[in-house]
């Protein structure tokens, strides 16, 4: 049997296929080894610690500040806002070691040298920026902070972008952060382009950085939650081109703050401050003083001025307190409208021409002084009656003490029912914090008598703030209806305090004050004023109006409104005195300020435009 | 079909020689997926390249809000100054420096009606 010869056939390979052969094995070894050095990387490889934490991506969490919103006056004008302000540290000890450490030791000697000199340079042009320290003396600071190796040395105060653009080319400093060792910090500090100007109404703060947390004064402590936005928080993740933010970590989006629309009007507001000033800036005996101006129609504040002298009583005017809502005292005459409006309202009488018996200004029923004017009254017009009319003309306490015995000796509550009703017990809601609610004494009250009843009635025993006062004679300009003063937000209508015939009556009369009473004062102005005067004493520690020298504290006020004819604004001027021998009366300071700050308005306001047709 | 040790055992083996052999694909047949087999790296590279745009994308946003942010300070500091110098004392007494007549009004406006 032949034997089948076995031929084993091998695959015949040509020279491609076995170089593609070799390749494929070459990057199959190759991938394997990967492969394997990849498992061995997960698997068991423990990195050097330091190495690790420089190489791994950093997440970091970044707190966005808000900015605070803006506060605006009633003509879009800014009065309040965030700025940037730049804060200058210096690394004092740049390239020092670098300098000492180096081999060439002339070479680093040299440096060290130049870097001195521009030091010096530097030291020069901060002296320019801020003159408070000379040259030599910042050049002293800078080597001294080298020498003690400070890395963060406080330079000059915070300056504005403008500077800091001068300040980032100064010799030194321009050759960047490594060399030169400045470091900016920046911070969003709240400005107030109008500076001082209605400080106590607009309120202060710094930053934006907390909530306004030491106090609440202003607009900006009042609406602060509303002013100062949402913190934003975010993380950010390390790319190999810089940082961006990681959208796999959970993020709040800051909100900024809102911005807030007031009714102040800042130019009827410096000529306020202006009006005010000139009248008490000379005036050593006067401790402080507020006028506020208000729209007749919606209760808008116009402007809040309110100065007290600082340094203890014996400095400058400035904003210190806000004396037209946080200051209640006996406010004297101008109350006197008060009971003129429950009197007409009440029918108990029917005429401001009606007349009372002067009784030599002898008050029956009550222990009340005896009314000097009356008595001179007599004299001047050879008569033994007064009319109601000239009684407030003349501000005449026994008038209206005798007309308030005689109408509600027996009724006191009925009285003091009208004063409820003209909300002049009670403090309405307000956008500055410390409205501060009125005393008005009750029978019920200990030691209530009838001369309390008389006293009211010319305007002591009770407690008023100039607001208050100020918010029910807009009610007389605004045709008996009350409206609720506001500085942020729409007018609030409270009720009808009065009839309109009884406000009109009370404007004839208020006309007659300031024509023929005792706020001549603003007889010439532009606009027809009608106003009362007012002046109260406050009471020492020993209970009494005066001290032992015979000296008073006065409160003169004036309140009003213009044009008497057609009523656009109400204002109020209070000046509190000190204990003083001077007299300091409502138709005095308070009297031409109020001048002043009309015949300025008239000008400028189109209530006073003349009106041509064409 | 039973599962012993010594059929995995072979198919490991058979599977380690095509692997060598560069066959291991074609026993698999997967000759008939090329094209999703393509089509998947290409989702892959489409995914890293859509990565590292989104990457560059939002360096640049940051990059803009650092500009913005930049403008809007020049901004604020610009409107600060501006609402200082229009100040109704500041505009008088620049006039007054520049020695012009212009001085606050010192009677009402005209108003013409139609």
């Amino acid at each position: 049997m032949r034997k089948k010869a076995v031929i084993k056939t091998r695959k015949k390979r040509d020279r491609i296929s076995v170089i593609l052969y070799v390749l494929y094995l070459v990057m199959l070894i190759g991938s394997t080894c990967l492969i394997g050095k990849l498992v061995y990387l997960q698997a068991w490889f423990k990195p050097d610690p330091r190495i690790k934490a420089a190489l791994t991506p950093q997440s970091t969490r970044i707190v966005t500040q808000p900015v605070r919103g803006n506060i605006y006056d009633c003509k879009g004008k800014l009065l309040a806002m965030s700025c940037p302000n730049y804060i200058l540290h210096m690394d004092c000890t740049v390239q020092k070691s670098n300098y000492e450490h180096m081999k060439d030791r002339e070479k680093g000697m040299r440096l060290e040298n130049e870097w001195r000199a521009k030091a010096m340079d530097l030291s020069v042009e901060l002296a320019k920026v801020f003159p408070e320290k000379k040259a030599r003396d910042y050049y002293k600071m800078i080597i001294n902070g080298r020498e003690k190796g400070s890395k963060y040395l406080a330079i000059g105060t915070p300056v504005d972008r403008k500077t800091r653009n001068r300040i980032i080319e100064f010799p030194l400093w321009n050759e960047g952060a490594y060399k030169g060792g400045l470091i900016i910090e920046n911070d969003n500090i709240r400005v107030y382009p109008y500076e001082k100007l209605a400080r106590r109404t607009i309120g202060f703060v710094r930053s934006n950085k907390s909530g306004v947390s030491n106090t609440h004064i202003g607009l900006e402590g009042h609406y602060d939650k509303y002013l100062h936005g949402q913190e934003g928080i975010e993380w950010q993740r390390l790319t190999d081109n810089g940082k961006v933010r990681d959208y796999d970590s959970t993020y709040c989006t800051v909100v900024d703050g809102q911005d807030l629309y007031t009714t102040l009007d800042i130019d009827y507001q410096e000529i306020a401050d202006k009006a005010l000033r000139k009248g008490i800036e000379n005036e050593p005996d006067v401790e402080g003083g507020c006028l506020v101006l208000m729209d007749v129609k919606t209760g808008a504040i116009r402007a809040m001025v309110n100065l007290t002298r600082d340094n203890g009583g014996r400095g400058r005017f400035e904003e210190i307190s806000n004396m037209a809502i946080g200051r209640k005292a006996e406010p004297g005459s101008v109350f006197k409208t008060v009971t003129l409006m429950t009197l007409l309202e009440d029918g108990k009488i029917s005429s401001l021409d009606q007349t009372i018996p002067t009784n030599h200004g002898k008050v029956e029923g009550a222990k009340i002084p005896v009314d000097a004017h009356i008595q001179q009254y007599e004299v001047q017009n050879h008569t033994n009656r007064i009319s109601i009319l000239k009684g407030f003309e003349m501000s005449s306490n026994y008038v209206f003490a005798t007309l308030a015995l005689q109408n509600y000796v027996n009724e006191p509550e009925r009285f003091l029912s009208y004063i409820n009703k003209y909300h002049l017990n009670e403090t309405p809601d307000f956008d500055l914090d410390g409205w501060r609610t009125p005393t008005i004494p009750t029978p019920q009250t200990r030691y209530w008598t009838n001369a309390d009843l008389a006293a009211i009635a010319y305007g002591y025993s009770t407690q008023e703030t100039p607001l208050h006062i100020l918010m029910f004679y807009n009610a007389i300009a605004n045709k008996g209806v009350m409206m609720k003063p506001y500085i942020v937000g729409e007018p609030v209508k409270m009720d009808a305090i009065c009839s309109e015939q009884t406000a009109k009556t009370l404007t004839r009369a208020l006309q007659g004050v300031t024509n023929e009473g005792t706020a001549k004062a603003l007889k010439d102005a532009r606009s027809n004023v009608a106003g009362k005067t007012g002046t109260s004493f406050a009471t020492f520690d020993n209970g009494k109006y005066q001290d032992e020298h015979g000296r008073r504290k006065y409160l003169g006020t004036f309140a009003g409104f213009f044009p008497a004819e057609d009523p656009q604004y109400s204002v109020i001027c209070s000046i509190y005195s000190k204990a003083t021998t001077k007299s300091f009366q409502g138709g005095g300071i308070p009297a031409v300020a109020v001048k002043s700050l009309v015949d300025q308005i008239y000008n400028i306001d189109p209530y006073g435009q003349i009106r041509i047709t064409k | 079909m039973k599962l012993s040790f010594a059929k995995i055992w072979t198919l490991i083996k058979n599977s380690f020689k095509a692997v060598l052999k560069g066959e291991f694909l074609f026993r698999l047949n997967t000759q008939n997926y090329f094209i999703h087999i393509v089509y998947t790296f290409f989702l892959f590279a489409l995914i890293i390249w859509m990565s590292l745009k989104i990457d560059n994308a939002m360096l640049r946003v940051e990059k803009n809000n650092r500009e913005i942010e930049e403008l809007e300070i020049v901004n604020s500091q610009k409107t600060f100054e501006l609402v200082q110098v229009s100040k109704r004392s500041a505009v008088k007494d620049r006039l007054k420096k520049m020695k012009s007549t212009v001085t606050e009004n010192e009677k009402p406006a005209y108003k013409i009606d139609k």
